[in-house]
């Protein structure tokens, strides 16, 4: 017997031989806002009348309120639309033409659930019928990039979120400390050498160890952006995840997709409307998309950026200051390849009979639309009906 | 037997030693005595991969009583799992008390003050017991069936009550029936609070139908997704069973049928004419799937990719499939023909996580709680009953074969006995075996792991590699350990 498993009967079987084989595209980072984000208090219909009779308390004061101070109305956009004041750090990718918004979009589910929509979405498919993998899952396995790095697909946190299930292995990593042998170093060095010795013939093995090793160079906890004087990474999970997610694309260690959750958006009871538990998830968010920005400008050409969340909330306020669950939500795409500077999709509006039951923002795009464009324009993938079965989809003309 | 005095002087000081260390002891080794330390011989690769499929991994005693009595008498006496003595794990769980307590109990204990809720005791009590009894237990294909089944009815904790519900249906549904009629077993599942929790039958009422719990019993539970059901049969399916829910005030998290829920009328599920009858329509349906061809060829073939390959041989599962029919589904019956017939066909499959970690436990004697499991086992991507979805963690090799990080940490964390609240002493448990020579050692160890000896040359290079000036001969023999576990040839059973 060999340690070092060459016999034919040991190797892996290739279950499913990948449809198309391309170079890699862009790295793609995945933020899922878990809880259903408000997006009407993100992206605000200032425009609209009716926005600010749903929410006569938690309305965003419209850009030109001159009561208001700077901070606590907002920012506008495109004269209609705009930011809440909290997600103004992502202003300078907006003016430069790198973020953009597609509103009004989501998934076709319609129960109310973050547990079912949360997994459709992540499934990518339209019921509990369609296939039991991850979209991202199936992206992967649908692509011959030639990558076998174990850090082709990292999903950030204790495990892997459900979009990355599938047949292509995939990497939980709740920091980048993690990913080596801890211990007595005289015990570490040791078994270093043996698992050179036992894995010499096994490609995912010497992968491993490649990035072993080039992951123990970098320190994490003495990080400098390559742009310093630019807002600077928040010192939250989130942020964290997306400085490390900066670091692996600087390291090339063969990270094709980046998944990171930012939780906590289920706001029924007291959201806040300037400041408070909402704005500061927007804070959280929007700090930590603008420090990766600058952060990467030399790398915005081969990177993509995406932000969906399970779906949106009630247009009009609830009795608590909160908003209870809705339907149509927002994506945001922020990357050197964007259609940006422009707020995308059909506005459905607010109005009476523009609502869907019970009061909520319908759904003009489908989420699929816009990922889909991202897999077959950046990431060489075209063959997004594997990706997405039963689904027909749409060009939303977001990417270039 | 007449003593000494000097003898009795002499036994009397090794007791009062023995007693005086035993009383750090937990109380179950005082009782129970620790884990036996055997002589093994090296098994031949088809035998010690039956062994792997058998157990989460051969013992040292197991390995000798298995090359003493056999496969086939090993298998029988496996099966008839409760002539087992199984007191020493017993003994280790004495202390969990969650794992006896009825719905109502587990709720009382887990509800704090301002209808906050302790959410994380009572699962990971069952995890922790779980993990012990895999580790443990003497019983191990009745521990590996139960896995087998949790991951068939698999139900996630994080989901509402199951936090609780999922304690009672791993000792009612799953413990109950794991090795014996899988009518009882669906039968029981489909009355199981946390099974109807988990896939929103709550919400299945009469005017708003929700087909989740139906479409699962057909396609994940009983026939699969080429069963032959219709989207039809799944709506039918869920009319039938409208109004079955769990009680929530007194008794609760008890199953529960609520007429007024329920919806009127005749139903048609698979061709079957079903006349109003309340509760006793879904029951009706039950026992039709219970026993329906394609659940049998389902249910074998998911045995079989347990058991054997990730592609099952198909003649295998036919037979096992076509003695599920003829016993009304007898488990013991269907797993005779997968391991006497096909245990001689099988191939390697990449070991799951909780398979890895165990396998090594048992291996070496390791002496733990599990707690310290936890964590490398959520990283690999298996702690137990955290799997979201219906369809149970993954038994394809495909789907584990890329993490490796977590496995050579946990390699070298085990072997450097680095984890908390877990020992291992590699000189103890080579005390049969030893000549003190560090490669009879490792010869030693690569056969406790791997079944048999590594080549001289590969044993060498190995030793070569992990052997350093600065270290003694037991982190030497440490290191081993842990590059074998963290080897490619140890992460496949």
């Amino acid at each position: 017997m060999k340690l070092s498993n060459s016999q034919p009967t040991w190797l892996p079987r290739l279950s499913f031989a990948p449809l198309n084989t391309a170079p890699r595209g862009d790295t793609l980072v995945v933020i899922f806002l878990r809880g259903a984000a408000d997006v009407l208090n993100m992206v605000v219909p200032h425009g609209e009348e009716n926005y600010y009779q749903l929410r006569p308390t938690l309305g965003v004061p419209r850009p030109d309120d001159s009561k208001k101070k700077k901070d606590e109305k907002v920012v506008d956009l495109d004269g209609f639309f705009g930011f809440h004041p909290s997600l103004s750090p992502l202003m300078d990718a907006w003016r430069e033409k790198q973020l953009a918004i597609i509103h009004a979009c989501g998934a076709p589910d319609e129960s109310h659930s973050h547990f079912k929509s949360m997994e459709l979405m992540e499934r990518g498919v339209n019921d509990e019928r369609g296939p039991a993998s991850g979209w991202i899952g199936r992206h992967l396995a649908s692509l011959d990039t030639g990558n076998v790095s174990p850090l082709r697909a990292v999903g950030m946190g204790t495990r892997p979120q459900r979009s990355l299930s599938g047949s292509v292995p995939v990497s939980a990593l709740r920091s980048i400390a993690d990913f080596h042998l801890g211990g007595n170093p005289l015990a570490v060095q040791q078994m270093r050498a043996a698992l050179e010795l036992v894995y010499q013939s096994d490609a995912m093995g010497q992968e491993t160890l490649r990035i072993m090793d080039t992951l123990a160079k970098l320190d994490p906890l003495n990080y400098q952006s390559a742009n310093p004087q630019s807002t600077a990474y928040p010192a939250s999970d989130f942020g964290l995840a997306l400085k490390q997610t900066a670091m692996l694309i600087k390291a090339e260690v063969g990270l094709e997709v980046s998944a990171i959750d930012l939780g906590g958006w289920d706001t029924h009871f007291t959201q806040g409307v300037a400041s408070g538990l909402m704005p500061n998830l927007m804070k959280d968010l929007a700090e930590g998309l603008a420090a990766f920005h600058a952060d990467m400008r030399d790398h915005m050409d081969r990177l993509t950026a995406v932000t969906m969340s399970e779906f949106g909330r009630r247009a009009y306020e609830n009795g608590s200051l909160g908003t209870d669950h809705g339907h149509g939500s927002m994506m945001m795409v922020l990357g050197g390849n964007v259609r940006g500077g422009q707020v995308h999709g059909a506005w459905p509006g607010l109005g009476e009979g523009q609502l869907i039951e019970p009061g909520d923002l319908a759904v003009t795009t489908d989420y699929r639309d816009v990922l889909s464009e991202i897999l077959a324009k950046r990431l060489n993938n075209p063959a997004t009906d594997l990706v997405f079965p039963d689904y027909e989809v749409k060009a939303v003309d977001v990417m270039v | 037997m007449s003593l000494s005095r000097r003898d009795f002087l002499k036994l009397s000081t090794f007791f009062a030693a023995s007693a005086a260390l035993s009383s750090c002891a937990p109380i179950y080794q005082r009782l129970a005595g620790g884990l036996p330390v055997t002589a093994w011989t090296e098994m031949d690769a088809a035998d010690f991969l039956a062994l792997n499929r058998l157990t989460f991994g051969p013992r040292m005693e197991e390995r000798a009583h298995f090359a003493e009595i056999g496969l086939q008498n090993y298998i029988e006496e496996q099966l008839d799992f409760d002539s087992i003595d199984d007191f020493a794990c017993d003994l280790r769980l004495s202390t969990f008390k969650t794992l006896r307590m009825d719905a109502n109990e587990l709720e009382a204990i887990s509800n704090e003050l301002f209808e906050n809720y302790d959410r994380e005791t009572v699962p990971n009590e069952l995890r922790q017991a779980t993990f012990l009894r895999q580790l443990y237990s003497k019983r191990q294909l009745y521990e590996v069936m139960v896995e087998f089944w949790n991951d068939h009815f698999n139900i996630f904790v994080e989901k509402e009550a199951c936090f609780i519900l999922k304690t009672v249906d791993d000792r009612e549904v799953i413990r109950k029936h794991a090795l014996g009629s899988f009518r009882d077993l669906v039968w029981a599942s489909a009355h199981s609070p946390a099974m109807l929790v988990y896939l929103d039958n709550q919400a299945n009422v009469k005017g708003t139908p929700n087909e989740n719990y139906a479409r699962e019993l057909m396609e994940l539970h009983t026939l699969g997704v080429d069963g032959g059901y219709t989207q039809n049969d799944v709506m039918e399916l869920a009319r039938c069973l409208t109004g079955w829910s769990v009680k929530e005030h007194f008794w609760l998290g008890e199953f529960t049928f609520r007429a007024q829920e329920h919806e009127s009328g005749a139903k048609n599920v698979l061709g079957l004419a079903i006349p109003e009858a309340g509760q006793g329509e879904a029951e009706q349906v039950i026992e039709r799937l219970a026993t329906h061809p394609s659940t049998a060829r389902f249910i074998a073939a998911k045995l079989a990719r347990r058991f054997l390959a990730d592609d099952p041989p198909r003649e295998i599962v036919e037979k096992a499939a076509q003695v599920f029919i003829q016993t009304q589904g007898d488990i013991k019956s269907v797993l005779r023909v997968i391991l006497l017939d096909g245990l001689p066909l099988a191939q390697p499959k990449f070991k799951r996580p909780l398979n890895f970690v165990l396998s090594a436990a048992r291996a070496l004697n390791v002496e733990t709680d599990g707690e310290a499991f936890y964590q490398p086992l959520a990283r690999m991507g298996q702690l137990p009953f955290s799997w979201p979805t219906p369809d149970g963690y993954p038994d394809h090799s495909d789907a584990w074969m890329g993490n490796l990080m977590p496995r050579w940490q946990f390699a070298l964390e085990l072997a450097r006995v680095e984890m908390k609240n877990t020992r291992l002493n590699l000189f103890r448990l080579l005390d049969k075996v030893s000549t003190g020579r560090l490669e009879d050692d490792a010869d030693a160890l690569a056969s406790l792991l791997l079944g048999a000896a590594l080549p001289r040359s590969t044993r060498d290079d190995l030793l070569a590699a992990v052997t350093d000036a600065g270290a003694s001969a037991e982190e030497t023999l440490q290191v081993f350990a842990a590059s074998i576990i963290a080897s490619p040839a140890f992460q496949w059973r």
